[in-house]
C-alpha cells in the first residue's frame, strides 16, 4: 500500500516464504532484553529498507539522549511482515516497537496487543488529523503518528509539452464526463496516426500514448473518485464496508468509462493486478498522467527519462478528496520494557525525530509543520511536490478503517478487476465486493 | 550376523528418518490436529471437533477450488506426459546434436517458478506480449490471456507443461535406453510394425518410468502454487483459484488456521487416494526385471 511497485515485486518473491516464516516464528525472538549494567535493549521493526538508514540516525539521536537504552532496527520485508508479526504476537515475542498501517490497525487494536499512548502523546493537534483519526480507537490514541503519503497526479512534462498543453492549477471531473479533466486527457491520448479519441477514425487498439491510467488500484484510484463524488467507503470507523451507494457506483463507472468509453486510458487487460503494467507504462512514457502516492517517487524517479510534474487530483462534484495513508509506530502492549518502549515512542513523536526523516526526503512527517523539509529535498531532486502538501489542506480520507480489510483484499481486487474489464457492472461489482468484504469481518 | 547387518542399515537410515519425521510426518500430524480447532491466529485456539470438516462440505468456494484443481491436473498431466514420451523417442535416435537438444529441453525445469511466472506474464501480455504479437502476424487477434476466465487456467497450465516436459523426457529417455535391442530385433523378424512394437514392447517396458513420472507429476500438479500466484493471483474472477491457493489465502491472509488445515487435509487425502490408485494400477502391469 505504501508503494505499490515494491510491494508487488516483494510479494511475488516472498510469497513462497510465507509458510516457512510461520514455522520459523515459533523459535524466533522479537522482543528486546535487559543487558548488563542496567541497560535496556529495545527492538524496533520496520519493513522499509530505504527508511532503515534514516531510522538508524533517529535511533542514534535517541540513544545519545537516553544512554541506558539501546535500540536495534530490525528489517522484515513487507510480505513477511504481517504473517510474522501475527505469529510473534501469538508467541508473545513481538518487537517492542513496530510499524503499523491503517488497514491492519483495526485487526490488531481490537485484540488488545497495542499499547495505549494517549497519556504519552498529549498534544495531538500538531499531527495531521487524518493520521491521528486512523489510529484512534474508542477515543484513545494507539501508536505514534509517524508519517503520511497522499495521492496526487504525476505527469510526464515532455508529453504535455508535445501535446501543447499546460497543466492547469485546478482540474474538475464529474461522472457524466463534464469538467476540464476529460478534455485534457483527450488531447494527450494519441493513436499511431496522431488522432485523438474524439477524432473520426481514432483507433483505440493502436494508441501510442494514453492521457491517463485508470486502473484497479483502490488507494490511488477508485476510492478517491468515490469520496470526491460524495460517496463513502465504510459506514463508520470500525463499522461495515459500504462503498455501494449510488455516488460510489457512479464514481466506479467513471473509472471504468475512462478506459472503456472515453478511451483515454489503457484497457484493464493491460493494467489489472497482479500482472498489470500501469506504473511501468507511465515510466515508459506511454501514459501522460498517473495518480500516485508520494511514497512511489523514490522508485519512479530513477526509472524515468523525462521530467516529472506534480498536480493536485481533479475535484469531483463533492470537491477534491484524496487518500492520506498514514503510518504509525506501535508499542507492543506486552513488551517486557514497556516504560522504555514508551520513552522511545515519545521521542519518535517529537519534532526532532520526525525532522530527521522529513529533511532527508524519506517521508512527509506526520507533524504537518515539518512538510517543508521534504519539499525542499525533492525540489533539489528536480520535483516540486508542493501540490501534495496543498491537497492535504482540503478534504482527505483514510482507507477503510474496519477489521478484516486484509482478509477481504484478495477477493476485493478480483471483483474490481472484473468491473474494470467490463465483465461485471459497477453496481453488481460494488454490491458483491461489499457483501464479500463484510462477510470476512469477524 | 544378519541382525547386525540390519542394525547397521537402520543406523544409516536414521538421519533421513529423523528428517522425514521432523519435516514431513510431524507437520502433517500438527496440521491434522489444528484442523480440529477453531483458531484465528490472534485468538487462542479452541477445540471444535469436526466442525471445520462440516464447514468444508457446505463451502461452495472450496468445491469450486476442487474443480479448478482437478481441471488443472487434467490440463497438464496428459499433455506433458505424452509430449515427454514423444520427445524421448525423437531424442533416442542417433543424430547430430542430440546431446544439445536433450540439454536444451531440460533448461526450463531449472528456472525458478517465480522468475518464470514473471517472464510468462510478459509473454501473455495482451498488447505488448510476444504471444499476441506473434499471432498478429497471422492476423489473429489474441485474447487477454491472463484476464480472460476461459484462457487463464490453460495459460498457466501451458507454462507448467513447458517447464516439465523436458524434465520428464529425461526419465523416459533413460527408460527407453534400458529396453534391450534384441526385443525389437525379434519383433521385427516376426514382422511387427513399428507401431505394434511401440504398443507391445516400448510402452509396457516403460511402465516403471511411467509410474514414477505420473505419481510425482500428479502430486506436483495438485500442489501448484507459485507460478499461478505470480501470473494470476487466483483471478480472473476466481477462475484459477486452485485448492492450494485457497489454503494459502485462508491461512496467511485471513489467518483462519483451523479451517485452512482442514482444507490441507482434504488435499492431502485426495492426493493420497489418487496415488494409491496409481500404485494399484501399475503394480498389476509392471515388470521391473526384463533379463
Amino acid at each position: 500500500m505504501r508503494d505499490s511497485v515494491r510491494r508487488r515485486a516483494g510479494r511475488k518473491l516472498l510469497a513462497a516464504a510465507a509458510t516457512a516464516t510461520l514455522l520459523a516464528a515459533a523459535t524466533a525472538c522479537g522482543g528486546g532484553s535487559s543487558g548488563a549494567g542496567g541497560r535496556t535493549h529495545l527492538v524496533y521493526r520496520t519493513w522499509d529498507e530505504q527508511q532503515k538508514v534514516g531510522l538508524e540516525k533517529v535511533m542514534k539521536a535517541f540513544e545519545a539522549a537516553n544512554p541506558t537504552i539501546d535500540v536495534s532496527v530490525e528489517l522484515l520485508p513487507y510480505d513477511q511482515y504481517w504473517t510474522k508479526l501475527t505469529a510473534d504476537v501469538v508467541a508473545g515475542t513481538a518487537p517492542d516497537v513496530f510499524w503499523m498501517q491503517t488497514t491492519e490497525f483495526p485487526d490488531y487494536v481490537t485484540k488488545g496487543v497495542l499499547a495505549d499512548l494517549t497519556g504519552d502523546i498529549k498534544d495531538t493537534s500538531v499531527y495531521n488529523k487524518t493520521v491521528v483519526d486512523a489510529y484512534t480507537y474508542q477515543g484513545k490514541l494507539y501508536g505514534v503518528p509517524k508519517d503520511m503519503g497522499d495521492v496526487a497526479l504525476l505527469y510526464n512534462k515532455d508529453l504535455l509539452a508535445k501535446a501543447g498543453v499546460t497543466m492547469p492549477d485546478q482540474l474538475t471531473w464529474a461522472p457524466d464526463g463534464s469538467g476540464t479533466f476529460l478534455p485534457l486527457l483527450r488531447k494527450l491520448t494519441v493513436d499511431d496516426r496522431g488522432r485523438h479519441p474524439d477524432d473520426p477514425g481514432f483507433d483505440a487498439k493502436k494508441v501510442k500514448t494514453w492521457g491517463f491510467a485508470s486502473w484497479n488500484h483502490y488507494q490511488t484510484q477508485w476510492m478517491n473518485w468515490m469520496v470526491s463524488n460524495g460517496g463513502q467507503l465504510i459506514d463508520k470507523p470500525f463499522g461495515k464496508f459500504a462503498f455501494n451507494s449510488p455516488q460510489d457506483v457512479a464514481a466506479l463507472q467513471w473509472g471504468v468509462d475512462l478506459s472503456r468509453k472515453y478511451h483515454v486510458s489503457p484497457p484493464a487487460t493491460e493494467t489489472n493486478p497482479p500482472t498489470g503494467q500501469a506504473t511501468e507504462m507511465f515510466e515508459r512514457g506511454q501514459v501522460a498522467i498517473f495518480p500516485a502516492n508520494n511514497a512511489l517517487l523514490p522508485y519512479v524517479k530513477p526509472a524515468v527519462k523525462f521530467p516529472i510534474g506534480v498536480a493536485p487530483m481533479p475535484a469531483g462534484p463533492a470537491g477534491r478528496a484524496v487518500n492520506v495513508n498514514g503510518l504509525s509506530e506501535q508499542v507492543y502492549a506486552k513488551s517486557r520494557h514497556l516504560a522504555q518502549a514508551k520513552t522511545l515512542a515519545r521521542y519518535l513523536a517529537s519534532p526532532a525525530a520526525q525532522k530527521i526523516m522529513g529533511d532527508a526526503g524519506y517521508v512527509f512527517p506526520a507533524i504537518d509543520s515539518l512538510s517543508q523539509g521534504y519539499v525542499d529535498y525533492w525540489k533539489a531532486q528536480g520535483i516540486d511536490v508542493a501540490p501534495y502538501v496543498e491537497e492535504r489542506k482540503g478534504k482527505t480520507f483514510n482507507l477503510p478503517i474496519v477489521p478484516g480489510f486484509s482478509s477481504a483484499e484478495t477477493d476485493l481486487n478480483q471483483t474490481l478487476n472484473q468491473v474494470y474489464l467490463g465483465a461485471l457492472s459497477p453496481q453488481k461489482g460494488a454490491d458483491q465486493a461489499v457483501k464479500d468484504a463484510n462477510a470476512k469481518q469477524k | 550376523m544378519k541382525s547386525r547387518r540390519g542394525l547397521t542399515a537402520y543406523a544409516f537410515l536414521l538421519p533421513s528418518l529423523l528428517g522425514v519425521f521432523a519435516f514431513l510426518l510431524l507437520p502433517v500430524a500438527i496440521v491434522a490436529g489444528v484442523s480440529l480447532f477453531h483458531w484465528e491466529l490472534l485468538d487462542s485456539p479452541h477445540f471444535t471437533g469436526l466442525a471445520n470438516y462440516r464447514r468444508l462440505v457446505h463451502d461452495g468456494d472450496v468445491r469450486h477450488s476442487l474443480w479448478v484443481t482437478v481441471l488443472y491436473v487434467l490440463l497438464t498431466i496428459p499433455v506433458q506426459t505424452v509430449l515427454a514420451v514423444v520427445l524421448a523417442l525423437l531424442l533416442n535416435q542417433r543424430m547430430r546434436g542430440v546431446k544439445f537438444f536433450r540439454a536444451l529441453y531440460v533448461v526450463p525445469w531449472m528456472a525458478t517458478p517465480i522468475a518464470m511466472g514473471l517472464v510468462w506474464s510478459w509473454i501473455f501480455d495482451p498488447a505488448n506480449g510476444a504471444l499476441n504479437r506473434f499471432l498478429a502476424v497471422f492476423g489473429v487477434d489474441g485474447p487477454a490471456w491472463l484476464n480472460d476466465t476461459s484462457f487463464a487456467l490453460p495459460a498457466v497450465a501451458a507454462v507448467q507443461i513447458w517447464q516439465y516436459t523436458g524434465y520428464n523426457m529425461l526419465f523416459f529417455l533413460a527408460g527407453l535406453q534400458g529396453i534391450p535391442a534384441e526385443l525389437y530385433d525379434a519383433a521385427a523378424t516376426d514382422g511387427a510394425s513399428p507401431l505394434r512394437q511401440f504398443v507391445h514392447i516400448t510402452l509396457p517396458l516403460l511402465n516403471p518410468t511411467m509410474f514414477f513420472v505420473l505419481v510425482t507429476n500428479v502430486i506436483g500438479s495438485f500442489q501448484v502454487f507459485d507460478t499461478l500466484y505470480v501470473m494470476t493471483g487466483g483471478g480472473p474472477a476466481g477462475s484459477t483459484e486452485v485448492l492450494n491457493f485457497r489454503i494459502f489465502q485462508t491461512a496467511f491472509q485471513q489467518f483462519d488456521f483451523g479451517y485452512a488445515s482442514a482444507m490441507a487435509m482434504l488435499l492431502f487425502a485426495l492426493i493420497l487416494l489418487i496415488t494409491l490408485l496409481q500404485v494399484r494400477y501399475f503394480n498389476r502391469r509392471t515388470t521391473y526385471d526384463i533379463s
